[in-house]
């Protein structure tokens, strides 16, 4: 093979190793799953009121403790299916780990009904427009969030949890977190 | 009818709160812009300002607070990205990997092009002296049997 010819090869190789590459990288990933953005980052600051008391709730004062934060709506099949799951969660662990759901895209008469107000098996939010919910990347309902007691945001599961992953949901809290990057407000 | 029964009882679209009041004409084109620009997390290949699920009114209510706020456009594409990543784009941003997708498909069109180019300027080869003529070619003198139809023919 003369000079021009390894050339001509060598470049096609290159470019045809780039495009196995980029297409390897593409065809990997689940083109309907949203990335997470938020795993160890700070959780982005609210303040929310308490649909049985109507006391404002302020994530600075829940810091101390490791927080659970249930996204659900009355509409969403799905959350009837895990709304005891959380609720019997909050009555095992309740002294150890904080449990506040929070209403997502939902009237708020519907919302009473569905978790029993004035008398909830936990703490239920009102997020007006859900602006609190995009604040953390909410992508629809349900989906919980795994705080730790710095106010990292350690991982979030978005889908029905069940009664095994919450558990070990909450035995990873007490893992020490990596390394933290600030989020753009 | 079953599985109509199954979606109207788990699906996630419902009848929910109306979305957020429309800003003024201007800043309302800004919001819708920016809509079209960013990817429902519900749908497929949609964007939040032609979607009517939950989560994409929820977004554009974000949309239009960011923007009533006084935000730039790259500052609320920014937020949403960090958020849900460059997944959130509808159209990502040619720089980086994504640089490579929009500049490979180019350079080897013009590869191609330049080979194709050289293959038809490269004059046609003389055709060789030694060569056997037309005819011969398959005639080698040692061949028995070829000589013997030959002596036949020749007769």
């Amino acid at each position: 093979m003369n000079r021009r010819g390894l050339w001509i090869g060598l470049s096609l190789a290159a470019v045809t190793a780039v495009l196995l590459f980029v297409l390897a990288k593409g065809f990997g990933r689940d083109p309907h799953e949203v990335p997470f953005q938020l795993r160890g980052k700070p959780a982005p600051e609210f303040t929310l009121t308490r649909m049985d008391n109507g006391a404002p709730v302020r994530l600075s004062e829940l810091k101390g403790k490791p927080l659970v934060l249930n996204f659900w709506a009355s509409w969403c099949g799905p959350c009837k299916v895990e709304h005891p799951v959380i609720a019997w969660g909050a009555k095992r662990f309740g002294q150890e780990v904080q449990f506040y759901g929070v209403v997502f895209e939902d009237t708020e008469e519907n919302a009473r009904a569905f978790a029993g107000i004035p008398d909830p098996t936990f703490p239920q939010l009102l997020d007006e427009r859900s602006r609190m919910a995009v604040d953390y990347g909410v992508t629809g309902v349900p989906e919980t969030y795994f705080i730790d007691a710095s106010g990292i945001i350690r991982d979030k599961v978005a889908a029905p949890v069940d009664p095994q992953t919450l558990m070990a949901k909450l035995a990873a809290l007490k893992q020490p977190a990596g390394p933290v990057s600030e989020v753009v407000r | 009818m079953i599985a109509l029964v199954l979606g109207l009882v788990l699906s996630t679209y419902a009848p929910q709160q109306a979305g957020s009041a429309l800003l003024d004409p201007a800043r309302e084109a800004r919001v819708q812009a920016l809509g079209k620009q960013l990817r429902c997390p519900m749908c497929q290949g949609l964007s939040i300002a032609d979607s009517n699920s939950s989560a994409a009114r929820a977004q554009m209510d974000k949309v239009r607070e960011l923007v009533a706020a006084g935000r730039t456009d790259q500052e609320i594409r920014d937020y949403f990205t960090s958020r849900y990543g460059e997944w959130a784009l509808l159209e990502p941003p040619a720089s980086g990997m994504n640089l490579l997708v929009w500049l490979l498909p180019l350079a080897l069109l013009v590869g191609g092009g330049l080979a194709i180019a050289r293959t038809m300027r490269r004059p046609v080869a003389a055709p060789d002296a030694s060569a056997p003529p037309p005819g011969k070619e398959h005639a080698p003198a040692d061949d028995p049997y070829l000589e013997a139809v030959r002596a036949e023919l020749r007769r």
